[in-house]
């Protein structure tokens, strides 16, 4: 998990926009558990979606109010782009735009 | 005269404790000395291309070695936009300067008086610019980033000043009101010691072509913008657009004797006055009365004063009418004047407390800074004009005098004086 590039990508926001401890920054960890407030948490959301070109709907994914780790977060956003994948080669140019 | 009176004449000096600056002549004492000594011009053509409004040059003075981005960020950990970057920068420098570090006073008796032009329009410029331009989504932040009170709140969140935090908005005097209003609150015993000053970054294409379709700025070409800037020169053209933060730490002398800060030089007196007449033209009598309201607050009188660091735009109309101004209040070549934004071009909000550092630097120095490019004042002036590349000696300088007069009519002037 930590190797994936889901998760480094995150990682790499966190330390380099949030300056957390790169100690905490961990697959089991809560996200709760960053240090972030709500507002840094929502920055982080918005700069990860940016980064992964993607955009988690919150109806399915909202992680500002959910306890999830950050192994669960990059699941299910790999879950995500996964299933954006299969419905950008049903109806191509439609990608979702960053 | 009855302006005197109203005034009551000779309040109490706020103590000038610790300074700090970021500005397109360097953010260093000595670097910004030595630019001041010399008339070193920091303008430049910066080209503008707008798709639909062709390509053209625009004059400005930027703070080429401030990187925003790998500044450190305000204690609000959100990504800044660079001016409000630029003044926390300057505000750190200055509480190091002062001697306080973060808690040594009452917070409740601490309060930052800041002052900007256009707030965060520049980080709104390219914000807008991606999502009209580029269909890119606003970041959560982008309200929190581009309010008029931006800086205020970081800066007063990094020193715990609890007792005001204040922003002001009067476009070219913003940053001298929020002196003198600091100064007045102060004197008024509501706290002890502020923070104070204001930044300004907008140079963005968006906000660069604001500023040109004005028809404000001096005329550049590829050839670069050194003297492009000429105030009071007969063949005047405008100003170039500059960027930068200038930070004070000023308290009352009771407040710097019980913490034994030291202190070389003291704001003396404040005026202020609004023309209430046009929105961009200055009216010279809205100018005297503001002179005559900071000297009286000062309690000194106009031949007292030594140095005069004017507003000195190089607009055709402001300095026509300052040059009145001048001569009414000092009378014909009555006292020495420099005019800085020749130098460090119009800082906009940030004009009046970079204005006033170095007003202070010349007191300190007995020294005034050169306007660059200038070879003479236009004779019909009848002003003192500290020109061409030298700057001049003034030993015995006691009292100077900067003035900031604002598009809405805002008329701010600050006396300053040394304390041996």
């Amino acid at each position: 998990m930590s190797d994936s590039i889901t998760f480094q990508t995150l990682a790499q926001i966190l330390q380099n926009e949030h300056r957390v401890d790169p100690a905490r920054i961990r697959p089991e960890t809560a996200l709760a558990d960053l240090g972030l407030d709500s507002l840094a948490l929502m920055e982080f959301v918005f700069s990860a979606e940016d980064a992964l070109r993607l955009r988690l709907p919150e109806d399915q994914l909202d992680p500002r109010a959910a306890g999830i780790t950050l192994g669960e977060l990059c699941e299910a956003i790999e879950r995500f782009a996964a299933g954006q994948r299969e419905t950008e080669e049903a109806a191509p140019g439609r990608a979702a735009h960053a | 005269m009855s302006l005197v009176r109203a005034a009551g004449g000779g309040r109490e000096p706020i103590l000038v404790t610790g300074v700090g600056f970021v500005t397109p002549l360097g953010g260093t004492a000595a670097g910004l000395d030595a630019a001041l000594a010399t008339g070193r011009c920091a303008l430049a053509a910066r080209p503008l291309e707008i798709e639909g409004l062709g390509a053209s040059l625009v004059p400005v003075a930027a703070c080429a070695d401030f990187d925003d981005e790998a500044a450190p960020r305000g204690p609000s950990g959100v990504l800044p936009d660079r001016g409000t970057a630029m003044a926390l920068h300057a505000a750190r420098q200055a509480f190091a300067d002062a001697g306080l570090a973060p808690g040594a006073a009452d917070p409740h008796r601490v309060g930052v008086y800041w002052g900007c032009g256009m707030g965060g329009a520049a980080s709104f410029d390219q914000a807008t610019q991606a999502l009209y331009g580029e269909g890119r989504r606003l970041r959560p932040t982008t309200v929190l980033t581009t309010m008029p009170n931006a800086a205020v709140a970081e800066l007063s969140m990094a020193f715990q000043a609890r007792g005001a935090s204040i922003s002001y908005a009067c476009a070219c005097a913003s940053s001298a009101v929020a002196v003198g209003e600091a100064m007045r609150a102060i004197r008024g015993g509501w706290i002890d010691l502020a923070l104070v000053g204001g930044h300004e970054a907008l140079l963005t294409p968006g906000v660069m072509a604001g500023w040109q379709a004005m028809r404000v700025l001096a005329p550049v070409s590829g050839g670069g913008a050194q003297g492009a800037c000429r105030p009071f020169a007969a063949d005047r053209a405008g100003f170039a657009l500059g960027e930068g933060a200038a930070a004070l730490v000023i308290e009352s002398a009771a407040h710097a004797r019980r913490r034994r800060a030291p202190a070389r030089v003291a704001l003396a007196g404040y005026g202020t006055s609004c023309d209430a007449q046009h929105i961009s033209q200055p009216a010279s009598e809205g100018q005297v009365r503001a002179m005559r309201l900071a000297l009286a607050d000062a309690g000194l009188a106009a031949a007292d004063i030594g140095h005069v660091n004017s507003h000195g735009t190089a607009t055709a109309a402001g300095d026509a009418a300052e040059a009145a101004s001048l001569c009414e209040v000092f009378g014909a070549h009555g006292v020495p004047v420099s005019a800085t934004k020749s130098l460090h071009g119009h800082l906009m909000g940030a004009g009046g407390a970079v204005e006033l550092v170095c007003a202070l630097r010349a007191l300190e120095r007995q020294c005034l800074p050169p306007a660059a490019g200038v070879a003479e004042p236009d004779p019909a002036f009848g002003i003192d004009l500290v020109c061409g590349s030298t700057a001049r000696r003034v030993p015995g300088l006691r009292h100077v005098l900067s003035n900031s007069f604002a598009f809405g009519g805002t008329n701010a002037v600050l006396v300053a004086s040394r304390l041996d």
